[in-house]
């Protein structure tokens, strides 16, 4: 008689605590299912959502550049080429001396204005083109592949760099890796068709500035992320321009 | 979800009006949270410097 409470009070012990196990139990999986929700939200978000969101972007800024490139002042330059100083490894420029050369300039575009399309046949998503912008914030690459303010407009003498995404918001620059030396590129401005011709590619840290720098002659280089879903490294496209409104000026030939 | 829809305030109209503004608040919320976790991490546009 006396060891039936004790069973009682035993088991009632032992439903509160296997109660509170479920409920941890429950808590657990809840908190599990939501974290994946939120993770397969995150991927969707990345690859389709971001995409939709700039090719939508890329049908405005492609009638915007358009409008601009029409209107877009044209002035003509003095130009003499430079040669890289061996003590520095900077290019000083007008140091090759010789008789000035002719060159078409346009005027810098603001922060934002889209003002080229880059095609490159070879790379699927760009053989009709992608409308490039000026500046590399944030909000310039969400809508288009984005000019380096710092470095000259494509089709001008030094080291043009055009930068974009490789996984998110369109990646125009995603099969960047299969550009060898000899592939073309080409840059539509308002001077007009710009074609570049692959010489190197190459992996770099992203804290690498010097891919930026002048180069002699004119050049194009193109940075993205590397490897694909990482922003650990930068892959660098550089390619010389061979064609175009400036090349027979810059290059010195007649 | 249930247990949040019950907890609005108001008939049953207005809850609906509150839960579909409640769900574009969070959808609002999550896009610039993904967006900001994912050009800090996963793809900062490949710029250099």
């Amino acid at each position: 008689m006396q060891d039936v409470p004790a069973a009682g009070a035993a088991e009632s012990s032992s439903t509160t605590s296997s109660g509170l196990l479920m409920r941890m139990v429950r808590a657990v999986g809840w908190t599990l299912i939501w974290l994946g929700l939120l993770t397969l939200g995150f991927v969707a978000h990345q690859l389709w959502v971001t995409s939709w969101l700039s090719e939508r972007n890329q049908g405005e800024l492609s009638a915007n550049r358009v409008e601009y490139n029409e209107t877009a002042k044209i002035t003509e330059v003095e130009y003499v080429p430079g040669v890289i100083d061996d003590a520095t490894g900077q290019l000083v420029p007008g140091s090759a001396g010789g008789e000035p050369r002719t060159l078409l300039s346009e005027a810098a575009p603001s922060l934002g204005q889209p003002f080229a399309l880059i095609r490159i046949p070879k790379v699927d998503r760009l053989t009709e083109g992608w409308t490039v912008v000026e500046g590399v914030r944030l909000a310039d690459l969400r809508t288009g592949a984005g000019h380096m303010p710092t470095t000259p407009l494509p089709g001008q003498p030094g080291n043009a760099v055009i930068s974009g995404h490789r996984t998110t918001y369109g990646a125009p620059f995603h099969e960047l890796d299969v550009l060898v030396p000899g592939d073309t590129i080409e840059v539509e401005t308002a001077l007009g068709t710009h074609v570049y011709v692959v010489r190197e590619s190459f992996i770099v840290k992203p804290t690498d500035v010097w891919v930026t720098n002048p180069l002699p002659g004119a050049w194009l280089t193109l940075t993205t992320c590397h490897p694909t879903f990482s922003a650990r490294e930068r892959l660098i496209i550089q390619a010389e321009l061979v064609e175009g409104p400036n090349a027979v000026a810059i290059y010195g030939l007649q | 979800m249930r247990r949040i829809f019950r907890a609005l305030p108001g008939p049953l109209p207005i809850r609906i009006v509150e839960a579909v503004v409640l769900l574009a608040v969070v959808l609002v919320v999550l896009h610039f949270f993904y967006s900001w976790l994912g050009t800090t991490f996963l793809d900062p546009g490949g710029t250099v410097g």
